[in-house]
């Protein structure tokens, strides 16, 4: 082989092995390097080698433009982009600065650790869609939620390549990721713009110093017939004195004044009536704005009011016959028109018995849906607790004497006094006093006590009877809750009085509970707070269900 | 309200047999609830009562009959038992008789309110016969 062959082979043999072992950034090293085994020849081997100097001359820049163009792209690459490449088994086996400088983690602290560890504990249904891909030789594309070190999450849009051996095995893989967390927020703040926009309400966007509106949607512009233009012309204060708005004016004015950031009103202006939501909206980069939101309500008055009207009218309508029924076989039964004979008197009173059962359905149903639409009526005040129980036990007795049993109260163990309602408490504790006999052995006692505790005043009523079985007590205080060894016609019950003791209770701020074994009787309590702040949202509460 | 004066003849009339009677108006529309009523106040023997099925027919012979009590059915057509109330309220020497309602409405608030018009007590529908002469007896 002459010394040119050998050059040349040499040459390519080192491009080639380079290329084969290293990649493009090798193959360069490999050509400069050959340079330094370059013998020293005669003249006429040195003219035929100047032209292989020029080629290698020409192939080495060629070489270096390629690794600088590379370089810059890896650069800008790393820049821009967030870079990990992890081995087959995920694990993490080198991340960019751009991804430290993001997620806030060291480096130390995510070498070694599987990919998962960047990933959002709540939101990585993704990973087994990447592996399925790279594992196959394919890259991926996709949307990846990442962690942050404090735990918060952002958003990037991932590409996921394989990479393989020389054997051309696959053997972890490299993700380039873009943070797109500002992209998809404007993507969201330009869809709650839309729907704002499109929304059925009124939205005003108000400046907190001009009081000129910033913004109007679709609905607020309809209704003044104002385009954009003539609104941004107009203010609060414009509009109080055109279209009456006075109210609205004075809620933003108390809001600016007071600093509070959102008041709620029920308002009467623009010829219908509103639910009025205003928010004061303050940053430090400009000058605050309250965002008004209107709630058309008026439909829903409305039904409210015919709803109301039904009712009384069921309420009124139901107890005219039933006055009727009940009156008379109350008068046939105690001899007003003449004897009547045993089994007449005995069917008298089962129809007795049941207009009786269908008042109290009649008045259970109603108490039910004035609790339900916020319109029952409570009356607070300051109520003597010993006397109260012993109305309600009073109150029970009809039921109690009925079955040969005695209620036993041994006074209020602790303040005697507390802000409630007294009828309404009445009501409760006959209903479980009543129940308590109801399900009682005959003969046999109901204790009634009134405990001063720390959530405030507990009220039990305790039966000796046969306990309600494991299986219904999570229906105890559903309405007609079927309870297995209940039996509602033989014992006057509507199937609905533990759901409104329930739900007066709760008005009233407090709770209620039992506690029953089968076999040794059940005891029924209810705690009303003791605590001011308690009493005065149940008295709230209440008063809202009275102005309601 | 301006309530046209007429001359009707009360629905019912009847005497209880006792020495000292009580005079009772009663106004109610329905008929039925009427016959119990006049039923379970007979049984007493202890009223003079005198129906009315509106609150019209009431104004046009209350003065004549005087009564001792009157009792009022609150929802009537025409008339309510209420507005029956104020009109009588005006005519002379029936400022202050004692009026007790009955109503198939017994809201609280309509009771306070029932009250606070001179209403010496409010009788929820369905009420019991058998006590009705007591109950009158004793709010009076």
């Amino acid at each position: 082989m002459s010394q040119l062959e050998h050059f040349k082979t040499t040459v390519g043999g080192l491009a080639l092995g380079a290329v084969l072992a290293g990649g493009w950034h090798s193959v360069t090293t490999a050509l400069l390097g050959s340079t330094s085994a370059l013998p020293a020849f005669g003249a006429i081997a040195l003219a035929s080698v100047v032209p292989i100097l020029l080629v290698q001359k020409s192939v080495r820049r060629s070489a270096r433009n390629a690794e600088r163009t590379l370089l810059q792209r890896l650069a800008v690459l790393d820049l821009h982009a967030i870079v990990n490449v992890v081995d087959q088994n995920s694990i993490l086996t080198e991340v960019n600065d751009h991804l430290l400088k993001l997620t806030g983690f060291s480096r130390e602290e995510l070498i070694g650790q599987p990919v998962s560890h960047l990933y959002d504990p709540d939101d990585h249904d993704f990973t087994n869609s990447i592996l399925g891909e790279i594992k196959q030789g394919r890259s991926w594309q996709g949307e990846t939620p990442l962690r942050r070190a404090d735990g918060t999450i952002f958003y990037t849009q991932t590409t996921v390549l394989p990479l393989m051996d020389e054997k051309g095995n696959w053997c972890g893989s490299i993700s380039a990721r873009t943070d797109v967390t500002q992209h998809k927020k404007l993507l969201a703040e330009r869809d709650t713009a839309l729907t704002l926009h499109e929304l059925r309400d009124d939205v005003w966007i108000v400046d907190e110093k001009t009081l000129h509106f910033r913004y109007m949607n679709r609905t607020a512009m309809a209704r003044f017939g104002w385009s954009e233009n003539e609104y941004s012309e107009k203010s609060l204060v414009d509009l109080a004195v055109e279209q009456e708005t006075g109210p609205i004016l004075d809620a933003c004015a108390a809001l600016h004044r007071t600093g509070e950031l959102i008041a709620h009103h029920e308002m009467s202006v623009l010829g219908s009536h509103f639910d009025v939501t205003i928010k004061l909206l303050r940053n430090k980069r400009s000058s605050g704005r309250f965002l008004i939101l209107l709630n058309d309500i008026s439909d829903r008055l409305a039904q409210e009011q015919l709803k109301a009207d039904f009712i009384s009218m069921v309420s009124h309508e139901l107890r005219s016959p039933l006055t009727s029924i009940k009156g008379s076989m109350g008068l046939l039964l105690s001899g007003a028109a003449g004897d009547v004979p045993s089994k007449a008197k005995s069917l008298l009173e089962i129809s007795h018995r049941n207009a009786d059962r269908l008042v109290l359905i009649i008045n259970d149903i109603l108490d039910l849906e004035k609790i339900t639409t916020g319109r029952m009526e409570f009356t607070m005040c300051d109520v003597d607790l010993d006397e109260l129980v012993k109305e309600a036990i009073a109150a029970s007795a009809v039921t109690t004497k009925n079955f040969g049993q005695r209620v036993l109260f041994d006074g209020v163990q602790g303040s005697e006094v507390i802000y409630t309602d007294p009828n309404r408490i009445i009501q409760v504790l006959t209903n479980l006093i009543s129940n308590a006999s109801k399900f009682s052995r005959p003969n046999g006692i109901i204790h009634v006590s009134c405990v001063e505790g720390p959530r405030g005043m507990t009220l039990t009523v305790r039966d000796e009877g046969a306990g309600i079985p494991a299986e219904d007590q999570h229906k105890v205080f559903k309405r007609f809750a079927d309870l297995s060894n209940s039996d509602r016609s033989g014992k006057g019950g509507t199937g609905l009085g533990l759901s409104i003791c329930k739900a007066i209770v709760e008005s009233l701020g407090g709770s209620i509970g039992f506690e029953s074994h089968p076999g040794s009787g059940s005891s029924f309590h209810f705690v009303l707070p003791s605590d001011k702040d308690d009493r005065e949202k149940g008295n709230h509460a209440a008063q809202r269900r009275v102005s309601g | 309200m301006t309530v046209k004066k007429v001359i009707m003849q009360p629905s019912v009339v009847f005497r209880a047999e006792k020495d000292i009677m009580i005079r009772l108006l009663h106004v109610e529309d329905d008929a039925d609830i009427r016959e119990i009523a006049k039923m379970a106040l007979e049984l007493s023997g202890e009223f003079d009562v005198l129906q009315c099925s509106s609150g019209e027919e009431a104004l046009a012979t209350v003065v004549g009959f005087k009564p001792d009590v009157i009792l009022l059915d609150m929802m009537m057509p025409g008339m309510t038992g209420r507005q029956t109330l104020e009109e009588i309220r005006q005519l002379d020497g029936l400022k202050e008789t004692p009026a007790i309602f009955m109503t198939a409405r017994a809201q609280h608030a309509e009771i306070e309110e029932l009250l606070s018009i001179g209403a010496v007590d409010v009788i929820s529908k369905p009420f019991d016969p058998m006590s009705l002469a007591d109950s009158i007896k004793s709010s009076m």
